[in-house]
């Protein structure tokens, strides 16, 4: 874990030194790849509260188990409230390529395609795309540097980011901006797949802990400007320094 | 004599009980969960109105000690309203001459209260084996609507979500790699080890596919419904199931091949494909064929049909085409049009659906049932058309 964290912290340190002296400019790919690994680290386990704020003007409120691993590319969603999604599971490989979902009372697993990413995470206004893909931004965009701002009193680097032609991501494209100092996206603007001006979604990220020498956005909130609605998500409990073995992160690991 | 099935229920019953009433035992916490599901159906048929309703109380109980799992639950359900039916009124004035007088109050059928132990078992396991002995769940097979490959549950394809009873049986399971398992179930049916079901299955991923094989061999009971005799024969099964995408469409299928030790053998299979559009709405199509089913509706007989209803035959019909269309209205409110088509006879089910997440642990239910066919087809009009509102607390 603390390799990790030097690695991540060395890279930060190199890039700003590159940038200072004026001779190579830190480029829209480092931000991304670096930002990439601050928010996927090699391993997690963390206690979520997800609440979804309805047009209606209504609370539904999950409590749930998320594990990762291999930076994000396996990651793991077990529902422990309400009762009534109590023990489904939902298990993503592949960077979310591949996603299962268990249901307790029937004994019963599920393959999804990929399309299937874009439905949202029990009503909420995250897609399964939007919770487990851990490389979308370096994979499915391509990214340009706009320039520095400040947002939210941080300074940050604001980036455009395009889907690549092939790609099946979900949005058009993403503006976002990645604070200098943690590399933190404090807020990400998710622009319609089928137009690029039309702003979709935005997440705002907050309360930046440092949690096993990691900076960790303890606060999550996605508001879907079209439906009118809003889900916050907060972190009640993570841990970076764990051993998560790989047979969690299989049919098995999800009836546990 | 009591059988071996419901000897092991018991004895698993009665070790989970054991378990749970030494003090030490409730030092822990004992995981108590469940629902009340009051269900209305209001039914139409031949000018007549009826109403047929059921409250249904299932309460789960659950426990964990290191690598040992304890599971059972009870359910409890209360009918009211029409009880008492005749399952010949249903059927075509053709299909009901060929039952003589005498013999048509063998077709009277009533909904008693019940109360049951629906799953009771024990699970062991560790990092690579698991091993789960009792009344438990087990449904194989990728289709959404029907299982060719599922020999255990007769789905109700007007509602195939809906829960299964559990199944007695001693199950292992082995996990060679994190996409590869092998399984083996032994269901003591009833008799010894030659009759009891024994089932073996070797799952596999590739790529971004699953792919099942898997052998089963059981004591198969059919009904002739004409003599009132019952034929006892073994089956054997050989199947095979895939899931994934292709040109970004979700693709399943699975079929089976069935040996049958007296009658003649045959062939069953489903596919089927789904897939989300951006603006969430969502389209499934499946592809059913049972040679079991016949081709004319004006072959279909008694036998034909009471054995679907009894779940000794899956389909009456040999083709039928299953479709499912739903959208999210609105963040709580989703509304599916389900679809079953025979290709046989041209009849159709139709069946709207609203869910609605009423309350965070209530959901709603509203279904509509809508036959097209015209007498003697399976999905007629004789069947009666109506509606199901079923709720569902959570505790």
């Amino acid at each position: 874990m603390l390799r990790k964290y030097l690695f991540v912290l060395v890279l930060i340190m190199c890039l700003e030194s590159v940038a200072e002296d004026g001779e190579v400019k830190i480029t829209a790919e480092d931000i991304i790849r670096t930002m990439t690994e601050t928010l996927n680290p090699k391993q997690s386990d963390a206690l979520m509260e997800m609440t979804i704020m309805t047009s209606s003007n209504q609370e539904r409120t999950f409590v749930y188990k998320a594990y990762s691993k291999n930076k994000g590319e396996k990651s793991l969603m077990k529902y422990l409230e309400p009762g009534r999604v109590k023990g489904q599971t939902v298990l993503m490989l592949n960077n979310a390529d591949d996603i299962w979902m268990y249901f307790p009372r029937t004994n019963r697993v599920r393959k999804l395609a990929t399309h299937a990413k874009r439905q949202k995470v029990q009503g909420s206004d995250f897609s399964y795309e939007d919770m487990g893909s851990s490389d979308e931004f370096i994979d499915d965009y391509s990214s340009i540097l706009i320039g520095e701002e400040q947002k939210n009193e941080k300074l940050c680097y604001k980036l455009e980011l395009t889907k690549k032609e092939n790609s099946g991501a979900g949005y058009s494209r993403l503006v976002m901006w990645v604070e200098k100092e943690t590399y933190v996206p404090y807020v990400i603007s998710y622009y319609h797949e089928k137009d690029s001006n039309l702003l979709e979604k935005e997440l705002f990220l907050s309360d930046v802990e440092i949690i096993d020498d990691i900076p960790t956005p303890m606060k999550m909130v996605m508001y879907n400007r079209l439906d009118n609605t809003k889900t916050s998500m907060s972190t009640k409990e993570v841990a970076y320094d764990v051993d998560l073995p790989d047979n969690l992160f299989t049919e098995m690991g999800m009836k546990k | 004599m009591r059988s071996k099935a419901s000897s092991l229920t018991l004895v698993v019953f009665v070790f989970i009980l054991s378990l749970l009433l030494v003090p030490d035992f409730y030092a822990e916490e004992l995981d108590l969960f469940g629902y009340f599901e009051p269900q209305f159906i209001f039914i139409y048929r031949e000018g007549e109105s009826y109403q047929m309703n059921s409250d249904k109380l299932r309460v789960d109980l659950k426990r964990s000690v290191g690598g040992v799992e304890f599971g059972s639950d009870l359910i409890y359900t209360l009918y009211y309203g029409k009880k008492n039916w005749n399952i010949l009124d249903f059927f075509s004035d053709e299909i009901r001459s060929e039952v003589p007088a005498g013999m048509q109050s063998y077709f009277l059928f009533s909904f008693n209260d019940t109360l049951y132990l629906d799953n009771t078992y024990v699970k062991m396991s560790n990092s690579r084996v698991s091993c789960t002995f009792g009344k438990q769940q087990f449904s194989p097979g990728t289709g959404y609507f029907s299982n060719p490959v599922d020999v255990f549950n007769s789905k109700d394809a007007l509602d195939p979500t809906y829960e299964q009873t559990g199944h007695n049986g001693a199950r292992m399971d082995i996990m060679f790699s994190s996409r590869t398992n092998l399984m083996f179930l032994y269901s003591p049916i009833e008799g010894d080890w030659t009759n009891s079901g024994k089932l073996l299955r070797f799952k596999i991923g590739l790529s971004h596919f699953d792919f099942t094989l898997s052998g089963y061999e059981f004591r198969e009971q059919l009904t002739d419904f004409y003599s009132l005799s019952v034929i006892n024969q073994r089956r054997r099964l050989v199947g095979c199931e895939f899931v994934g995408q292709l040109f970004g469409l979700g693709v399943w299928g699975e079929g089976a091949y069935n040996f049958l030790e007296e009658s003649d053998d045959f062939y069953e299979f489903l596919v089927g494909t789904d897939y989300t559009f951006e603006s969430g709405f969502y389209f499934l199509l499946e592809y059913h064929r049972n040679e079991r089913g016949r081709t004319s509706y004006q072959d279909y007989d008694i036998n034909d049909w009471l054995r679907f209803y009894l779940g000794e035959n899956k389909t009456i019909s040999r083709d039928q085409m299953y479709g499912m269309v739903s959208y999210p209205i609105t963040d709580l409110i989703n509304l599916q049009i389900l679809s079953i088509f025979c290709i046989n006879d041209g009849s159709a089910a139709i069946v709207p659906v609203i869910d609605y997440n009423i309350f965070e642990n209530v959901d709603l239910n509203i279904m509509g049932n809508i036959y097209t066919g015209s007498e003697g087809k399976v999905y007629n009009s004789k069947l009666g058309n109506g509606v199901v509102i079923r709720a569902r607390v959570y505790f």
